[in-house]
């Protein structure tokens, strides 16, 4: 999530790629994207990955839409109901959607960038709840708890959408919510 | 970086019980012990009618050995947790308890449950109060900010329940939010 250079998520979400419209030819350079062709042309549209985006775009050789996942579509179904939305499907594998919408974030004018924040807070502070709600329900089935317990379509569907992010904080408030638990409930009678 | 990840982010539970097994509570002595000095401080003389002040560790351990009870303090009383609740209940704020009653109150009730009066019903008041707090303390989730929370009164083993998600939560929020923009 930080910006921190040893921070293998911030890694994982410069992996994302991002649609590029390049705005001058440029030769020789045409496999870097893998294609067949030798050169890139002048309003091509190529897939290219985030850490190589920003030079790119920095350098003005290309523009770039906002990627899908942070597209109207998204936003709307976002500002209906948070919770419904699976984020981790919307990346692909690792699925880290908030640092993605961050990396997007830093690169955007103002306006969007602020528009941008906006959305990304929301959705996680609203998303939050449900995470941690969960997190201390299923801490408290106990060890086995796992495996059978769940809890409605809902609640699945939404525990299946948590992008990495959020389910980092799921991990963190079930282990605490458990040992917290296990204190409560243990008495260690050779201790004493 | 050698610690597990579970222990990186805060202090456990048995931690925080230790921590509080270094306050004072009265206890009546049936032994005669001598002033004797520990490395917090020195305890005693224990005469056995008269009442001392010692460390809560070594009143457990002399009440596991059955030589002293322990008097209780004031707050752990069916009365006054009775009232706590119904405060907890019918106010917003949480009511004021000691930093460290869960704590204190677990180890009391597990050890010396014979020396409190009502030990079942001040199990069942303390539980009902944990769970009054905690769903105040989730409220306090939805008001989540990037950069300060406040939730006056609440005690440490709440505090430490939920310290690993809300530093990590409130971290992602300073990622995702732009100040420096609207600021500079």
């Amino acid at each position: 999530m930080e910006d921190d250079y040893f921070s293998i998520d911030s890694i994982l979400a410069d992996n994302q790629k991002i649609q590029c419209i390049f705005n001058k030819e440029i030769p020789d350079l045409g496999h870097l994207w893998g294609g067949s062709e030798r050169d890139i042309a002048a309003q091509g549209k190529y897939q290219i990955p985030m850490w190589m985006a920003y030079i790119v775009i920095y350098s003005d050789w290309a523009e770039f839409n906002i990627p899908t996942p942070f597209g109207n579509r998204v936003r709307n179904a976002l500002n209906a109901e948070p919770r419904s939305v699976r984020l981790s499907s919307l990346v692909g594998a690792g699925g880290l959607w908030y640092g993605f919408g961050k990396t997007i974030m830093d690169m955007l004018s103002d306006e969007q960038a602020n528009e941008m924040s906006q959305m990304l807070t929301k959705t996680f502070r609203e998303r939050l709840v449900e995470v941690i709600d969960q997190a201390q329900h299923f801490a408290a089935l106990g060890p086995a708890g796992g495996g059978g317990g769940s809890t409605g379509d809902t609640a699945q569907a939404f525990r299946e959408g948590l992008d990495a992010t959020e389910r980092e904080l799921f991990v963190l408030a079930q282990e605490s919510a458990k040992r917290t638990k296990k204190w409560y409930e243990d008495y260690d009678k050779g201790r004493r | 970086m050698s610690l597990p990840q579970s222990l990186r982010t805060s202090v456990t539970p048995p931690e925080l019980e230790l921590i509080a097994c270094q306050q004072l509570v009265e206890i009546i002595p049936l032994i005669s012990m001598e002033k004797t000095a520990f490395i917090s401080g020195a305890y005693g003389p224990l005469r056995p009618p008269h009442k001392a002040q010692v460390p809560l560790w070594m009143a457990l351990n002399l009440k596991s050995k059955k030589k002293c009870h322990i008097v209780a303090p004031d707050w752990l009383s069916v009365e006054y947790l009775q009232d706590r609740l119904t405060e907890e209940i019918s106010k917003k704020d949480f009511s004021s308890l000691p930093f460290r009653f869960t704590e204190i109150a677990k180890v009391l009730l597990d050890v010396a449950s014979d020396d409190l009066q009502n030990p079942d019903r001040l199990r069942l008041l303390l539980k009902d109060i944990r769970e009054a707090r905690q769903a105040k303390s989730r409220e306090g989730l939805r008001q989540l900010d990037h950069s300060a929370l406040l939730l006056t009164r609440l005690c440490s083993m709440e505090i430490n329940e939920i310290r690993p998600f809300f530093i990590q939560s409130m971290g992602v929020l300073t990622q995702l939010t732009r100040q420096s923009t609207s600021e500079s």
